[in-house]
């Protein structure tokens, strides 16, 4: 909401500066967001007058000018079509800045001429968009003078931000009644005659849906002239940026910012027969004041004739019965229109306006009349002619609000001492009249006050108008603890998780949770996921997996030149859009370089070792102790198939799984190297939470620790854990680790054969293991593995 | 019998010719070994008698302990050259050298886990509610009617899935965590939320992803005053300053009355941030006392409970914090800026140690 401090003092006598006041502004909830001080940065500019006007001799489209600026006679090159003999412009001197561009005016040469100065559009002052040509002065306008007072600029705009509940001020009254209650001066109260009027409106008013409309005053005005409106109401007008129009359409306009009562004018010549407020029906439409065609839907308010739709009650006139300069003949319309279902038609059909805004945000009763009034004063005064009485169909309901409260309760809910002298104080100062019985003191609310319903809304009013800095700070420590957790054991592991992974050299992104439907086909159902309103094509749904969106990334990285990637996210994935179906995953990605060519090093490349021996340490991490880990090639159709594993934990669900991702998932993301991933499902992995701090009983011995070693011939297609477990299993006290060492494959072991080497760690418990002891556990190994594998021992 | 004086002598004589082990060894043997001069000597001994021989022997003895004291000592000696020698010839080039790199933790999860740490000092616990939620959660039970002009300015994201005839939100703010853990637990509450949140926006200053962390604390005395005491321990901890400008200014949101927007202090000195003193005003959070509509919507006795309730940006408070310019580079995925940005996996916030 903008205003002029020259409007606002027209309703407040106030002996403040102007700094206090707009410190008492924001202190009071009314926060200012700019100021403007117009008359500063339009000081510079005069009234100037065009003696000569001839053609540059180097270019077709410019002129040479000589200006009377008052002191002297300047030489201005212009470029404007409009520039003439005669004319008063608005000359901006040397050295002056255009508010516009902010660029500073020099004494320059243009096309060999000298130039001291320039005419200025009201485009270049920043007051509108017209850039056709420089400003045409009144004849009547005295050279020299300042421009900023003709335009009524000498002023200081204020923006402020108004929150949705203050809807008392969204007019500058409501500013300075607020600013009065918080000590700033004085409410004044505008002067403003009662006009009876001496004939009946011809137009009679019918309200057929009291719910969407509850009360319609409507005043008719006969032998008007809609004149251009007079220099102080333009240039009210145009302080906070509104463009004039026409006598009429500025008044109501005025009434809206200055009382917050939106009005409404019709050519009353074309209106047919009297004004029916009803419910629209399905398949209406009309064409608004912004020439858009609305269709209307069954309920929404419409103004409408006995032959068809005006206009959008509360939110915006129709094109049919809009005032021009030709009307003669006026219904004004101060209404009262339904909350909701404005707000729900404006929102239906998109339509922002001032008058929608103030509508669903509540609108004082009381300022229907008050509205006509100040509306007819000024029509007669500008446009002159005669009124009607007023016709009021419906019923101004004042409903004033009633609350009851306490000095005790508003203190309890501010934490510090408010003594009923002062809460009535408060309260008195903003117009809410109050009654004590007992400790109950009861509130009459304004009925400007719309958003003043319960006790607490008393409280706030009361520290608002006392100054939030008034309240005291209280310590928060607690003598004893409420929370036993200040993190439970699924947040615990999502940030061991994080640590975790980020100490073995990933990178932690965060991306959107959106992402781009066509490159998740293999993903999920993509179909369960649409946001009904992307911000964009490209992020329509959300992701069903955290890949995609770290596919992205090492692609845009790659642009940037990076050969390695070690990256990871922590975050959510959805299986739809259903709020239970969200899981928090773990996804890291390693790809391209994993040790760069030097002068110690070959370079090597990550492949799905690197990132299976991460999944499984960062499983170890997360869940300590003994638990039964079993691979499997099943994984999703995003793994190559010959390259990727899962992992099961416990043989219960399947908690993760590692691999390299399927060429055809990588081509789609145009990314060439091989990328092995991770993914760790989280809200899987079994709960672990620690029972006791004790660990579990360590045993050492102290005996002679012997190795074996094993190779083994078997079928490419026996996997090596077999090997490994084969012979773990044989005896389970004895064996202390089994290791793979060495595995090859090659014709000469036969089509199809590997081999495997295995060391095996021996300890007892109880002895140091003599020669034989060792041969025949040997043997036992050597049987189990063969057995289990259908290999056979190398000598 | 001989002489000792030769032998000693002799000794003298072989103990200067040392250059290698080998040599001390034959030495040795020369000497000490079964054959040697002083066996032989001592051998030679058991045909002595009385005086005579105990004499000798005491004699020979000192001889052989000379021997061996020689022998010690020139091992030690030579020893001690052949490593010099050796450490001479091992050399190498320290300015050669091999990486090592470490990942980086994400400035967002940094920035929660730094908040997590101050409120859990405070005996805060962190709750946790889903990213799509019902309309009821995210507005109504907020106190935020169907047509309340403050749910245009949410710009919200909306689901096909519907929840009892509304359609599913992504959730626009964490204050339905408040709701949903107000319907778990009954007063005293002190929780925080912290989490994803989303607005239909995107420019220069607005993503459609973002992060808050909530705060909510009701039982029957919390009132504007343990808010403010709230915010200043909280906002002090952060930017570990004990100096801090904080400024209360009302404002609305649904579901809390009174309500408030705070500012804090800072200066700019150059093209950095100094928070915490200073004229000028930066908005960081909103909070006020939870309306008793809320609380009556949970089915708790809004004349027998209150408390309060806060809501603040977690990028925000990163930006301000760390001297990140520009929202949009946390979720544009570029590594330089991760690199440059993130924080060391080792470098756990914490009470006792550093926060960050």
């Amino acid at each position: 909401m903008k205003f002029s401090y020259s409007w606002l003092t027209e309703h407040l006598k106030t002996n403040a500066h102007f700094e206090e006041i707009e410190k008492k502004l924001t202190s009071i909830g009314l926060e200012v967001e700019d100021i403007q001080d117009t008359g500063k940065a339009y000081k510079d500019f005069i009234v100037g007058q065009v003696l000569e006007e001839k053609k540059h001799p180097n270019a077709d489209k410019l002129k040479l000018c000589k200006v009377d600026i008052g002191k002297e006679k300047v030489d201005v090159v212009c470029g404007a079509p409009n520039v003439e003999k005669g004319m008063k412009v608005v000359y901006a001197p040397v050295g002056s800045t255009i508010p516009v561009n902010q660029i500073k005016i020099k004494a320059a040469k243009i096309r060999g001429i000298e130039s001291y100065g320039m005419m200025c559009s009201e485009y270049e002052l920043g007051i509108s968009n017209e850039h056709d040509g420089i400003i045409r002065l009144e004849e009547k306008e005295t050279i020299g003078r300042s421009f900023s007072e003709i335009y009524g600029l000498n002023d200081i705009v204020i923006e402020i931000g108004i929150t949705p509940n203050r809807q008392d001020c969204l007019g500058v009254k409501g500013i300075a009644r607020d600013l009065a209650s918080a000590g700033m001066g004085e409410l004044l109260e505008r002067k403003i005659s009662r006009e009876k009027g001496s004939f009946k409106s011809p137009v009679k008013i019918e309200i057929q849906d009291n719910k969407i409309c509850s009360a319609f005053a409507g005043r008719y005005f006969r032998n008007v002239k809609n004149t251009e409106s007079p220099e102080w109401l333009k240039n009210k007008l145009k302080s906070i940026g509104l463009r004039p129009i026409s006598a009429l359409v500025d008044i109501t306009n005025f009434v809206m910012y200055d009382e917050n009562r939106p009005l409404h004018v019709y050519d009353a010549d074309k209106i047919n027969g009297k004004i029916i407020v009803r419910a629209a029906n399905d398949g209406e439409s009309f064409l608004a004041l912004d020439e858009k065609d609305y269709h209307l839907k069954n309920g929404m308010c419409v103004i409408a004739d006995e032959k068809k739709v005006l206009g959008l009650g509360g939110i915006m006139g129709g094109e049919s019965t809009g005032c021009s300069t030709e009307t003669k003949n006026v219904l004004l319309e101060s209404a009262l229109f339904d909350e909701i279902n404005t707000a729900k038609t404006g929102r239906n059909l998109s339509i922002l306006s001032d008058a929608r805004y103030r509508f669903e945000r509540g609108i004082d009763p009381n300022s229907t009349l008050k509205g006509i009034d100040l509306a007819t004063q000024l029509i007669l005064e500008v446009c002159g002619g005669e009124c009607s009485e007023v016709e009021l169909a419906g019923n101004i309901k004042e409903n004033k609000n009633e609350v009851s409260t306490s000095s005790s309760y508003i203190s309890r809910r501010l934490g510090f001492e408010v003594s009923d002298k002062e809460l009535i104080s408060i309260l008195s100062s903003l117009g809410i009249e109050t009654s004590q019985t007992g400790d109950v003191i009861k509130c009459s609310i304004p009925s400007w006050r719309q958003d003043i319903h319960g006790e607490a809304d008393i409280s706030e009013e009361v520290i608002r108008i006392k100054g939030y800095e008034n309240i005291p700070t209280s310590n928060i420590r607690l003598k004893s603890k409420i929370n036993k957790n200040i993190l439970n054991y699924a947040q615990k592991k999502l940030m061991k998780a994080r640590h975790f992974i980020a100490s073995i050299e990933y990178d932690e992104l965060v991306t959107f949770s959106f992402t781009d439907s066509k490159n998740c086909e293999v993903f999920g159902d993509i179909n369960k996921l649409k946001i009904v309103n992307p911000i964009s094509e490209e992020l329509d749904i959300l992701r069903p997996n955290l890949l995609p969106n770290l596919l992205q990334a090492i692609k845009k990285n790659k642009n940037r030149n990076f050969d390695s990637f070690s990256i990871f996210e922590i975050g959510s994935q959805y299986r739809s859009t259903f709020p239970e179906d969200q899981l928090n995953v773990a996804c890291g990605i390693k790809s391209g370089i994993k040790t760069e060519k030097s002068w110690k090093n070959m370079q090597t490349e990550f492949d799905i070792y690197d990132v299976k021996q991460d999944l499984t340490s960062l499983i170890d991490y997360l869940m300590p102790g003994n638990k039964k880990i079993s691979l499997s090639n099943d994984c999703p159709s995003w793994y190559h198939p010959g390259r990727s594993g899962s992992i099961k934990i416990n043989n219960s669900v399947i908690a993760g799984y590692f691999g390299e991702l399927h060429p055809r998932v990588a081509n789609q993301f145009k990314i060439k190297n091989k990328t092995n991933i991770f993914e760790l499902y989280l809200d899987e992995l079994p709960n672990t939470e620690k029972k006791t701090t004790n660990k579990p009983v360590l045993n050492l011995s102290d005996f002679q620790i012997v190795t074996r070693d094993f190779a083994f011939v078997i079928d490419k297609k026996v996997k090596s854990e077999e090997v490994v477990t084969s012979a773990f299993k044989v005896d389970k006290e004895l064996i202390r680790n089994v290791e793979i060492f060495d595995l090859f494959e090659d014709d000469s072991l036969g089509k199809d054969k590997k081999s495997i080497a295995i060391k095996v760690t021996l300890q007892s418990n109880e002895k140091t293991l003599a020669e034989n002891d060792i041969s025949e556990i040997s043997s036992k190994i050597i049987e189990s593995v063969e057995k289990s594998t259908s290999g056979t021992v190398r000598s | 019998m001989k002489d000792f004086r030769e032998l000693e002598t002799e000794i003298k004589k072989a103990s200067d010719k040392f250059t290698n082990i080998e040599s001390i060894n034959e030495f040795k043997i020369k000497f000490l070994g079964k054959k040697g001069i002083i066996s032989l000597e001592m051998k030679e001994l058991a045909s002595l008698s009385g005086d005579e021989r105990k004499q000798y022997a005491e004699k020979l003895n000192k001889i052989k302990d000379s021997v061996l004291k020689i022998i010690a000592s020139k091992t030690e000696e030579l020893n001690s050259e052949e490593l010099e020698k050796k450490l001479n010839s091992e050399t190498l080039d320290i300015t050669l050298s091999t990486s090592k790199s470490y990942g980086t933790i994400h400035p967002i999860s940094q920035v929660i886990e730094e908040v997590i740490t101050i409120f859990g000092d405070l005996d805060f616990f962190v709750a946790e509610g889903p990213e799509v939620e019902t309309d009821y959660n995210n507005f109504t039970a907020l106190n935020t009617s169907e047509h309340h002009p403050a749910r245009q300015m949410h710009d919200t994201f909306y689901v096909e899935t519907e929840t009892d005839g509304m359609p599913n939100v992504l959730r626009t703010h964490t204050s339905p965590v408040q709701i949903r853990s107000m319907l778990k637990q009954k007063p005293p509450i002190r929780l925080i939320a912290p989490g994803k949140t989303f607005r239909c926006d995107n420019d220069q200053t607005h993503s459609p992803m973002f992060h808050q962390v909530e705060g909510l604390v009701i039982d029957q005395e919390s009132n504007m005053s343990h808010l403010k005491g709230c915010l200043e321990i909280f906002l002090k901890t952060f930017f570990e300053t004990d100096k801090l400008n904080m400024r209360f200014r009302p404002s609305h949101f649904p579901f809390t009355e009174p309500s408030a927007e705070v500012d804090i202090g800072y200066t700019k000195k150059g093209n950095q941030l100094i928070i915490g003193e200073g004229e000028d005003w930066l908005e960081i959070l909103g909070c006020g006392m939870v309306h008793p509509n809320v609380l009556e919507n949970v089915n708790i006795n809004s004349n027998e409970y209150q408390g309060y309730a806060f809501g603040m940006g977690i990028e925000r408070l990163a930006m301000l914090k760390y001297g990140i310019s520009d929202l949009r580079t946390f979720f544009d995925s570029d590594l330089r800026w991760n690199k440059h940005y993130g924080f060391s996996p080792l470098n756990i916030p914490s009470i006792i140690g550093d926060l960050s």
